[in-house]
């Protein structure tokens, strides 16, 4: 059968061929200096490119993966590395990125080559006008970089068929699943070589906590610098992101939590209706999935605004973490934060927060054993992607951990 | 005045204003009687519409989205008098919507039709020639809209003569057999727009047949023809073109409001009759939008006591022209309906590759 090779650019290509070509695929040293000096390249043309310049999410991605950024990702690398311990690249890692969330291929090519695997990436054929320009820009970017960087790398795109994600399966040392729970089920059928890991994302529910006493504390500024930040956490991916808020826990008491939500949500749409606009289908769907929301949720109070509906429960038990997207955020307040405990779950990534020490974050942390949360971010870092995610970090998940042991002292025969 | 009494006047005999006054007062009435007898109902309106005093404009009245039907069965009457569940046809893929119905909305629902019906084809019942195959029709257990729409429009006509096979191939000889018989006289055509296009204009085109006797009633959208950029003014131009037929009336109506449709006027406009009304609203507010103004439409009916559909707001795109037009025929809105609102697709994490597997 015949795959689409975006890069190297060569259209199709029998899977065989790819297949062999990527087995020889080229693995580096960590932090390869052809490598890193690609990547500080793509970050410059993510920022300068007129087209790409039109979507946040590929200012955030060319942002996060500049010249400074890439330096103090080396340097945490290097204090990872010990005399009795060396990371070294896993090998060969496929890729499955998310269709919709167009930058996450990069974010988790660039983890993975920095270290120095070599990377297959597979695409959907179906690509927004924001991965078009992103793919065309890292293309351009390879191809004009050093060899050691453009003969590790290959991006291909299949529909849905399994052959080609067989075929590249079976010669991975590391499989990178990006998708919802069905999206790893089905994959997950696919047999690795028994030698290779996987890293799966599954589906998520992120949720923030405001500290409502702390929000009515804030001036007229601060007010509105915090709703952008909410904004750009929730409205970048239309709430489809993992780890944008869905859920809004207001905490402190009746009366500053209710007069929080009544100032914070209108000036978060004044911002949505400011900066995109709003489709009238987006407005249908919404109040469609709060309809019925009301209709399975305990649902108290129902605010409609033109860019998103707030939905006020009268507690988080049962609560479900199926959620429609789109800009429906449900809220709910507790006493104080350690009161959401219970009610957290597994399937919980990320917490935005405003206005809580570091000490109760932690105290939370701590509470929760484990039980729930992977990340604990001010809000409007919801969808900084970092090398901690989901429980992992990835900058040691994307290498392999050789162990040099020191001469010991000879044990005493047995009598 | 009742629907009942509205069912015996004309259908487009009442001034906007005073429809207005009477359908308030009704629909303010149907919206207690589903309060009362819809949990689900009430739940949901007290909700999104949570308000002291009674509305007073029937842009005040509290409204589902129409795609709740889609996701859940709603009653407004006992299992015992639940006498079928209406399905939408609903394209492959997509999920149907569903209707329950009790004999006295099924009751209303065809006299409703007939009141609009006999507006334009007369009291008398009308040699049928019926753009379809009798397959749509043929197992009654299954109802779905197409053929509970076609069962209900053949109450106006006699000696019903079908114009498709079962793979919706003309049946020419028939069509001439009946044109033969009836197309002397004043005669009715029904099917649905898209059918009534591909499957009988197109190979009936070059053959000379007069139809200039007939009155064609269609529905059932554009989408299909506006593919293929057929608009209405050159559906009507080749009909009249090529068979002679002038008098076509197109309706837009929905499976969760059977019954109460709204028939294209001579100016090609559409209009509600008295027991049902439009409003026009801004997507993004909702806020009722003056004349001349694009916005989503809701649709409101009197019929709908079995289940919570008096008050829907569709994902259609609309317009009103002009309230009580001067010199036209008809009292009441004039409106156009300008297809669905186009889709928006939301991004998010969620890979589709299992989707498209599964």
């Amino acid at each position: 059968m015949l795959v689409q090779s975006l890069f190297p650019p060569q259209g199709s290509v029998a899977l065989e061929e790819l297949k062999a070509q990527v087995a020889g695929g080229n693995v580096n040293p960590p932090f390869d200096a052809g490598v890193v000096e690609a990547c500080i390249e793509l970050s410059q043309r993510l920022l300068r490119d007129p087209i790409a310049r039109r979507y946040p999410e590929l200012l955030a991605l060319g942002f996060w993966m500049r010249k400074t950024e890439l330096h103090r990702l080396r340097q945490q690398f290097d204090l990872l590395q010990r005399d009795d311990r060396l990371l070294v690249p896993c090998g060969l890692v496929f890729h499955l990125p998310p269709r919709n969330v167009d930058t996450m291929f990069v974010y988790s090519w660039l983890l993975s080559a920095l270290t120095g695997n070599c990377n297959v990436i597979r695409l959907s054929p179906q690509r927004s006008e924001s991965t078009a320009a992103l793919l065309r820009l890292f293309s351009e970017t390879l191809a004009q970089a050093s060899p050691s960087a453009k003969q590790g790398t290959w991006i291909v795109s299949y529909g849905h068929e399994e052959e080609p994600t067989q075929a590249f399966s079976s010669i991975c040392d590391m499989r990178v699943i990006w998708g919802g729970d069905h999206t790893v089920s089905t994959i997950r059928q696919i047999p690795l070589s028994p030698h290779a890991r996987e890293i799966v994302f599954a589906d998520r529910f992120s949720l923030s906590a405001i500290d409502a006493a702390s929000y009515l504390d804030l001036n007229e500024s601060g007010r509105s610098v915090l709703a952008r930040q909410f904004f750009d956490d929730s409205f970048w991916f239309d709430q489809m992101a993992c780890s944008s808020p869905r859920l809004v826990v207001w905490c402190g008491k009746q009366n500053h939590a209710a007069g929080a939500s009544a100032d914070f949500f209108p000036r978060v749409n004044d911002y949505a209706v400011l900066r995109q606009e709003v489709q009238p289908a987006q407005c249908m769907h919404r109040f469609l999935s709060s309809s019925l929301a009301i209709l399975d949720r305990p649902v108290t109070n129902y605010r409609r605004f033109p860019a998103l509906s707030v939905l006020t429960l009268s507690d988080l038990e049962e609560f479900d973490r199926n959620h429609p997207g789109g800009e429906v955020f449900f809220e709910c307040r507790v006493e104080r934060l350690e009161e959401i405990t219970p009610a957290l779950r597994r399937r919980d990534q990320t917490l935005t927060w405003f206005g809580f020490g570091t000490d109760e974050l932690r105290r939370l942390v701590t509470a929760l054993n484990g039980r729930a949360l992977d990340r604990i971010v001010p809000i409007g870092q919801a969808l900084q992607f970092g090398r901690f995610w989901d429980g992992n970090d990835l900058l040691q998940s994307f290498c392999r951990q050789v162990f040099i042991g020191a001469p010991q002292p000879l044990l005493p025969e047995p009598s | 005045m009742t629907v009942e009494d509205l069912l015996r006047q004309p259908p487009y005999s009442l001034p906007q204003a005073e429809k207005e006054r009477i359908l308030l007062g009704e629909l303010n009435r149907l919206h207690d009687h589903h309060r009362r007898h819809s949990a689900e109902y009430a739940r949901v309106t007290e909700i999104l519409f949570p308000r002291t005093a009674a509305p007073a404009t029937l842009a005040e009245l509290p409204y589902l989205p129409v795609g709740l039907f889609k996701e859940r069965l709603f009653s407004s009457v006992p299992k015992e008098k639940v006498f079928k569940v209406l399905q939408s046809s609903g394209t492959t893929g997509q999920t149907p919507s569903r209707i329950t119905l009790d004999h006295e909305t099924a009751l209303l629902q065809t006299q409703a039709l007939a009141c609009i019906m006999t507006h334009v084809l007369g009291p008398e019942r009308l040699p049928m020639l019926l753009i379809e195959s009798p397959d749509v029709i043929r197992d009654r257990t299954q109802f779905s809209a197409r053929g509970a729409g076609l069962l209900g429009m053949m109450n106006f006509g006699r000696q019903h003569c079908y114009a498709l096979d079962s793979d919706l191939r003309l049946r020419l000889p028939e069509v001439r057999d009946f044109l033969a018989r009836f197309g002397k006289g004043k005669f009715l055509i029904f099917g649905f727009t898209y059918l009534v296009w591909s499957a009988f204009l197109e190979p009936i085109q070059s053959l000379g047949l007069d139809l200039s006797n007939g009155i064609l009633i269609h529905s059932g959208g554009w989408k299909k023809l506006q593919e293929q950029a057929v608009s209405a003014d050159q559906f009507r131009a080749a009909f009249r073109e090529a068979t002679g037929l002038g008098r076509i009336h197109n309706f837009y109506g929905m499976v969760e409001q059977v019954g109460s449709i709204f028939l294209e006027g001579d100016d090609g406009n559409f209009y509600p009759p008295t027991f049902a009304d439009v409003i026009i609203r801004d997507p993004q507010t909702f806020e009722e939008l003056p004349p001349g103004q694009t916005g989503v439409v809701e649709v409101l009916s009197l019929l709908p006591r079995s289940y919570p559909g008096h008050a829907l707001l569709t994902e259609d795109l609309g317009v009103v022209h002009a309230i009580d037009p001067l010199g036209g025929n008809r009292l009441g809105k004039s409106f156009s309906i300008l297809g669905r609102i186009p889709r928006a697709e939301l991004r998010g994490c969620s890979d589709v590759i299992a989707a498209q597997v599964n």
